[in-house]
């Protein structure tokens, strides 16, 4: 077992973990932080990504212990975020998820798109998208409400263009 | 009052998603039970091998469970219904022999997953390896390796589907087309896997089984009979199921020994399967050979198909329907949507050692419009006219409906050749031919192609008695329940997994009894809470669980009527219910006012009215042979001539699905299953070797497509209702994934016509593209 | 599935490290990003007894912009490259080349020393670095030693990288104004592996051409004929190809059946078609 401290959220966490244990499963069984979602721990559907030290990460190939000292931010945070609260409106009224499985990582993965300002474009954003799989919607209906979130945050920013 | 904000054909908004973009959403492997242990599996890496023993270290004794281990498992047993039909017994856990790369010999217990599959690595198994039966179209004709040696050969089932006189047809040809169709084996792949979290209730002598499942219901059915357990002391539930489409309607070994293990035990236990397991042991789908013949006259006017179908079904059958529909299905829908008179379609569904064969959206229908699309193409080349044209002269008109196809199908009503010409506008015919002219600056080859269907749904008891079917799901059942304060519950036996059931059902509930979809719950996936029904799949959610939504709706309806009206101190027939309220001639009162009469205040209830407001209605539709959606799909696609690589530029669906209870749901069901039928014409394959190793063990290998690779899906909708039905709704949620395989291949075809290549199999690989345009310049040379 | 049991060591300075490494008496690896390795590990194909965490380590993480060359700590990500958060000696080469691995996900973990070290024959950077004709640095028990990227990657997953060395970073010759290149990438579903990969570098003014071939079936393929032939400048198409072809038979001990042949010619074909118009 290896100690750790890392925050998860904004708060400070200390732990005792075995090595071999993945940030996804740390956040899961651990902390009882089950939005994220485990669907290949391959790296490949991206249904785990997480915020790591404010980029995008695939908390099911990050070892738990190599997260000591980093900043974690899972979709259980952004309480305030303007980001994710615009996406959580478009993806309602645009029906960007079914089963749902897929949504938590959709809106950490898109909140990262915006705040790069890579989501100008339907290509930009499906692009943006590729590590992210979805199973259930075909895509169309994420795509338009990333592309809605991101006018509407690029208008509320002081420097818009 | 309907309520056009929020009854029937309202885009309303969906009541799932609050949970599920905020990471509240509950699935298996999501709950917490105090106690609880891991499970992982010692798996045969054998496709076919004789168990001579199985050693379990000494110090892991008690933490490792063979058959042997757990007696009260029963082997799975499938009901055959059909003459000179094979069923396999299937023991859970393999005893005498493993019969797929995957299947489950020994369950290991530990405080974790990783701790668990530490165990399972510490069992040794000691094997003879037998030759793999891997080849299903060889093995039809007699097989040297049996999989299952009591039956003599490797074949499930044998059936001819005919109807008129082929024979005259082939006579009376004027154009012979003939050609050979591969669809590929696949994963149904939801993004979650299957899960089984177990344990015992001791305060209500209860086995809890929770599972990431489709069928709850009859999941329970299935563990009763399979550990001898009385209905009443299993408790099934269907929390958050992360997808479905098809894999999960289905019992799996995992579940019984789960269920078992628990009852043994006295702790949880925790199954959660990773994608290897998935896409090794979940049930395999689609994997179809096709051998036809078409004849037509020289107007392109179908006389006849003569076709061979082989199902590759793997080494057991699924409970409860075994593996007989999917060659049943192909054969039965192959002649589409089409006026062909004459016809024969011999079916072969084959064991091989492979995973067994399962349902995924669209079952046996994907492979038959294939053949029957791809064949349609065919024909029209062969005649020197437009497919489209031929596609549509093809098709069963309206006023010939209904129509009973050649295969058996009764369609109902529709318009099928508009589909045609709606689905050429939506991407713009003229135009991409004009584009073709220009040709490509990069030089790649643009091609257009379509396909059609129509889509059997909501099928009653008569035609799953047709079929040979187990059990029959004819029916769905809702119980309907306003509660003393006024709100309602929707109890359903049917489960939603990304359908947006929540949100449909209880607008048909507010469209029947005027109350707000907002003041509606509705309940589904738990045997605990909710009448028996059958679950989701088969396209029949909508028609069948909305139907009895509708029914009880209106029984509770009517007593709301009865006492308000008691209340108001009018007639019955002077009131209605709007608005949350039943309104009269000289003044309203409010539900929450008449619940609380029939539950708190009796003394107010009418003579002869009982109190509570609890129904429970089924239903099945007046048809039993189904209702029809139908579609005809489009697709653009761009060549590489080098490379063999595909670009999907455009995609489009002119669908019709009688009346839409929720538009934005619908369209959210046609784009899914569009991209999953675009999974299976470009990317999807579970290749295998000679000796039975499946190739594809990782998302690296089984490829799904992503948002970059696919263009946004158009849709247009045309509008029959259907005639026998609540509100005319037909199923519609697999027809998306039928098409997609056919338009493609299709468009290829088109793009690469000046080559003369064409592409019969799916996956459409550039391989494959390459090896295509080889064979055809090597026909042109010789010729 | 999960990862075997694994001890995990976080040492905190580049000699540390490799004395950890030095006196395993377990196997041990160094993790960076740990994309790969994590997920060899999920699926057990890859069971370490001890891992040594090298990626803050701030001697990896320095980034040197001589005159002539760039010098990338070996843990710089591929999201830093491709953001032009570093300095980049590659005229945009290396930024673009970097948004086409993976997923931004991974990108954000995974490290140019990492896809090094590990050679997959179908990553990106050892094909990329042969073109730009860059070093790697390696730091051992017996100190340090310079290597160019053509040599340092022997064949698939195989490279000259000693049991107890570490890669520091990799040196990169700055091209000259003027410079052009070419990259292709040959994959049917965004960020998987490459099916054939083409980079071309062309800078005349350092008299330097160079076409490589990754995905290749083994280290990556550096096309002498094509190589020489863009220096001369652009071809006809047909004595291009023809060039490529004679190179890629030439590569017998790569055993490219016909499909695969076809993806690199025209992979190759495109990059030098985009290095020189």
């Amino acid at each position: 077992m290896t100690a750790i401290h890392l925050h998860v959220n904004g708060a400070a966490i200390a732990d005792d973990v075995p090595p071999r244990l993945s940030l996804a499963d740390f956040l899961r069984e651990r902390r009882n932080l089950t939005g994220t979602h485990l669907g290949c721990e391959h790296g490949v559907c991206g249904a785990c990504t997480v915020f790591v030290d404010g980029e995008p990460a695939r908390s099911c190939l990050m070892l738990a212990v190599a997260c000591d000292e980093r900043m974690v931010e899972t979709i259980e945070g952004f309480a305030d975020d303007p980001v994710i609260a615009a996406l959580r409106r478009t993806f309602h009224q645009r029906h960007a998820l079914q089963c749902g499985y897929c949504t938590p990582a959709m809106l950490i993965t898109a909140r990262d798109l915006i705040l790069r300002k890579r989501a100008g474009s339907e290509r930009e954003i499906r692009d943006g998208l590729a590590g992210n799989i979805c199973r259930c919607t075909g895509y169309t209906n994420i795509v338009t409400a990333i592309a809605e979130a991101a006018k509407e945050i690029g208008k509320e920013a002081p420097n818009a263009q | 009052m309907p309520n056009d904000q929020y009854g029937v054909g309202a885009s309303l908004l969906r009541k799932e998603d609050d949970r599920h973009l905020h990471g509240r959403g509950q699935f298996v492997a999501d709950i917490k039970l105090p106690g609880t242990m891991e499970v992982a599996f010692v798996r045969s890496p054998h496709a076919h091998a004789r168990i001579r023993s199985i050693s379990v270290p000494p110090e892991v004794r008690g933490r490792v469970f063979t058959a042997a281990d757990l007696p009260r498992i029963r082997p799975i047993r499938i009901t055959v219904q059909a003459a000179g039909a094979k069923a396999p017994a299937w023991p859970p856990l393999a005893t005498e022999k493993a019969r797929y790369v995957g299947e489950a010999i020994a369950a290991c217990i530990a405080g974790s997953r990783g701790e668990a599959e530490d165990l399972a690595n510490a069992v040794t198994v000691d094997f003879e390896v037998l030759d793999a039966v891997v080849d299903a179209p060889r093995e039809m004709h007699g097989s040297r390796h049996l999989i299952h040696e009591q039956w003599g050969d490797n074949l499930y089932v044998e059936r001819v589907v005919e109807g008129g006189d082929i024979d005259a047809a082939a006579r009376a040809a004027e154009v012979t087309v003939t050609r050979q169709f591969r669809m590929q084996r696949q994963s149904g792949a939801p993004l979650e896997g299957r899960a089984v979290l177990a344990c015992r209730d001791h305060r209500l002598d209860e086995v809890v089984v929770y599972a990431s499942t489709q069928t709850p219901h009859t999941l329970r059915v299935a563990l009763g009979e399979f550990l001898d357990i009385e209905a009443r002391r299993i408790r099934v539930v269907a929390p958050d199921v992360g997808g479905g489409f098809g894999p999960k309607a289905r019992l799996y070994p995992e579940e019984i020994i789960l269920a078992a293990l628990a009852l043994q035990l006295d702790h949880p236990v925790r199954w959660v399967e990773d994608r290897g397991e998935h896409l090794l042991t979940a049930a395999h789908t689609r994997d179809h050979h096709y051998k036809a013949t078409a004849y037509a006259d020289r107007q392109g006017r179908i006389l006849g198909v003569d076709t061979e179908i082989v199902v590759d079904a793997g080494a057991y059958g699924l409970w409860p329907q075994g593996p007989y529909q999917e060659a049943a299905m192909a054969a039965r829908n192959l002649p589409g949507p089409y006026t062909i008179p004459n016809y024969r379609a011999r079916h072969y569904t084959v064991a091989t050692n492979k995973a067994p064969l399962g349902p995924y959206r669209g079952v046996g229908r994907p492979g038959a419009c294939f053949a029957i699309e791809r064949i349609v193409d065919e024909i029209a080349r062969a005649v020197g006219r437009d497919p489209v044209e031929v596609r549509a002269e093809n098709m069963v008109r309206s006023d010939q409906m209904p129509f009973t196809t050649v295969g058996g199908m009764r369609l109902d009503n529709g318009d099928y050749p508009r589909s045609v010409r709606l689905c050429a506008e939506l991407l713009n015919l003229p135009g991409i031919r004009a584009r073709q002219q220009k040709g490509e600056p990069d030089g790649r080859l643009v091609g257009i192609g379509f396909a059609a269907f129509a889509e059997q749904t909501a099928h009653g008891a008569a035609e799953f008695v047709a079929r040979g079917a187990a059990i029959i799901p004819g029916f769905e059942s809702c119980t309907a329940r306003i509660l003393p304060d006024g709100s309602v519950v929707l109890m359903v036996g049917i489960q939603s997994h990304g359908q947006g059931l929540e949100t449909t059902l209880s607008q048909i509930a507010a469209h029947e009894l005027g109350i707000d979809p907002s003041r509606i719950s509705v309940r589904h996936g738990d045997t605990e809470s909710t009448a028996f029904g059958f679950g989701t799949f088969a396209s029949r959610s909508m028609v069948m669980s909305g139907g009895a939504v509708a029914r009880a709706s209106r029984v509770l309806r009517d007593k709301l009527c009865r006492i308000g009206a008691h209340l108001l101190q009018c007639d019955p027939a002077q009131v209605r219910c709007t608005e949350g309220a039943v309104l009269g001639p000289q003044g309203s009162v409010s539900i929450a006012e008449i619940a609380q009469v029939a539950h708190l205040r009796m003394d107010g209830l009418p003579p002869g009215v009982d109190p509570l407001l609890d129904a429970t209605a089924t239903y099945e539709p007046a048809i039993g042979t189904g209702v029809f959606s139908y579609a005809t799909h489009g697709a653009v696609v761009a060549v590489d001539p080098e490379t063999g690589f595909i670009d999907l530029l455009d995609f489009a669906v002119a669908e019709d699905c009688g009346t839409m209870v929720n538009p934005m749901i619908v369209e959210g069901q046609i784009r899914g299953g569009v991209v999953q039928g675009i999974g299976t014409a470009l990317y999807e394959e579970i290749p295998y070797d000679e000796a039975g190793q499946p190739l594809a063990g990782t998302l690296a290998d089984y490829l799904l497509p992503g948002a970059a690779e696919l263009p946004a899906i158009k849709i247009g909708h045309l509008h029959t209702p259907a005639a026998a039905t609540e509100y005319g709704m037909k199923g519609m949620g697999e027809g998306g994934a039928v098409a997609p395989p056919a338009a493609i291949a299709n468009a290829v075809r088109d793009a690469l016509a000046a080559l003369g290549a064409e592409v019969n199999e799916t996956p459409i690989t550039p391989r494959r593209v390459l090896a295509a345009i080889r064979k055809a310049r090597e026909a042109v040379a010789q010729a | 599935m999960k990862a075997p049991p694994v001890d995990y060591v976080r040492p905190r300075s580049l000699t540390e490290a490799v004395g950890l490494l030095a006196h395993a008496s377990v196997e041990a690896r160094v993790i960076a990003g740990g994309q790969s390795l994590v997920g060899m590990m999920n699926l057990r194909v890859a069971a370490p007894g001890l891992l040594i965490d090298i990626a803050r380590l701030p001697e990896l993480l320095t980034v040197a912009d001589h005159a002539d060359a760039v010098t990338l700590g070996a843990c710089v990500t591929h999201a830093a490259i491709e953001d032009g958060r570093v300095a980049d000696p590659s005229h945009g080469l290396m930024p673009r080349v970097a948004s086409t691995l993976a997923y931004r996900a991974i990108r954000t973990r995974g490290t140019i020393g990492g896809s090094l070290a590990l050679s997959d024959p179908a990553a990106e950077w050892p094909a990329v670095l042969a073109a730009l004709d860059a070093e790697v640095v390696l730091s051992g028990s017996s100190g340090r030693r310079l290597l160019k990227c053509t040599e340092f990657t022997t064949g698939i997953f195989q490279t000259k990288l000693a049991q107890n060395e570490i890669i520091e970073s990799v040196r990169v010759p700055k091209l000259s104004a003027g410079a052009r290149c070419g990259y292709v990438k040959l994959c049917r579903k965004s960020g998987e592996f490459a099916n054939a990969l083409a980079v071309v570098v062309a800078d005349p003014r350092r008299g330097y051409s160079r076409v490589v071939a990754g995905a290749a079936n083994g280290a990556p393929l550096v096309l002498g004929d094509a190589s020489h032939l863009v220096a001369e400048g652009p071809h006809d198409p047909d004595t291009l190809r023809g060039t490529i072809g004679r190179d890629l038979d030439r590569a017998s001990d790569r055993h490219f059946d016909e499909f695969q042949r076809n993806l690199h010619t025209a992979a190759a074909m495109r990059a030098v078609q985009q290095a020189l118009l």
